[in-house]
């Protein structure tokens, strides 16, 4: 692990603390949602600070790897990321929104940069005039399509999380989707 | 892949998996042996060789997945802990409002 990039310990703490009492509230313990209460409204900004920073700079290394140095493709990159980041934020989110979103950004980042690394184990390239086949692995490409797999789910539960969120945020019913077909008579 | 010695002689076998069973194949001794048994040592060698370099790779990966995935839990984290104390509670994967919550 990155050390560099970890989230500090005192925001992990506060994590902790959210998932116990949490927890607590679900298992009816009386007092326990008060008490959620105030520390989501204590941890929620700190913690939120703390994501956006680790969030940014995780962003600038993945950029760097789907581009594989190359300045124009990570410049490119990373504008695409910051205009889906503030498209799926919308206007006027709230923090947490603003959370949810990074976070969706941030998943979708690590899929591309899986699947531009996944297509290199495949591409034969010239090397010194002749051809070469970097040959992946059985192991090797098993190990890799997990690593997608798990990044595609992440990124499906981040969009899920959002969604639920702003459901709740509005107090609306489920959203229902109904589709019209009209069929033209031809006579 | 091995030089076994029978009768003061080196011969060449190298394992073989059929199924479930590894065969033991003989590939005799002299010239031919020692090219076969060159060429058995040269594939071993990259393949361990891959195998190292995928290891790499794949330390690498989990390196710069790793952060993202702090900021993921981080999310989930706040996410939900913010819905449940908004009143609601979690029903079979769904969330519902608490009565007089």
């Amino acid at each position: 692990m990155n050390g560099a990039l970890e989230l500090p310990g005192d925001v992990k703490d506060r994590i902790r603390e959210l998932q116990e009492l949490e927890k607590r509230v679900e298992a009816g313990e009386e007092g326990a949602r008060r008490e959620l209460r105030r520390a989501v409204r204590e941890s929620t900004p700190m913690v939120i600070a703390r994501c956006a920073d680790v969030s940014g700079k995780s962003r600038g290394m993945l950029s760097e790897a789907v581009s594989g140095g190359r300045p124009l493709i990570k410049e490119a990159l990373e504008a695409k990321a910051e205009a889906m980041r503030s498209e799926i934020a919308g206007e006027d989110p709230t923090p947490l929104e603003l959370l949810l979103a990074e976070d969706i950004t941030n998943q979708w980042l690590v899929q591309e940069m899986l699947g531009a690394f996944y297509a290199g184990q495949f591409q034969r390239r010239e090397h010194k005039g002749e051809r070469e086949h970097k040959g992946a692995t059985i192991s090797g490409i098993a190990f890799l399509l997990k690593m997608q797999e798990s990044a595609h789910r992440r990124y499906l539960a981040a969009i899920r999380e959002l969604a639920r969120v702003r459901k709740l945020q509005a107090g609306a019913p489920a959203v229902q989707v109904n589709t019209q077909v009209n069929i033209l008579g031809s006579g | 892949m091995a030089w076994e010695e029978r009768g003061g002689r080196l011969y060449y076998y190298r394992s073989v998996r059929d199924g479930e069973r590894v065969k033991k194949e003989y590939l005799g001794r002299g010239e031919l042996a020692e090219t076969i048994a060159h060429a058995d040592e040269t594939i071993r060698r990259h393949r361990e060789e891959r195998r190292a370099q995928e290891m790499a790779e794949g330390e690498l990966l989990e390196d710069l997945v790793a952060p993202a995935l702090e900021v993921r839990e981080a999310a989930r984290v706040l996410a939900r802990a913010s819905i449940v104390a908004a009143g609601y509670h979690r029903h079979r994967g769904e969330y519902r409002r608490e009565r007089g919550a």
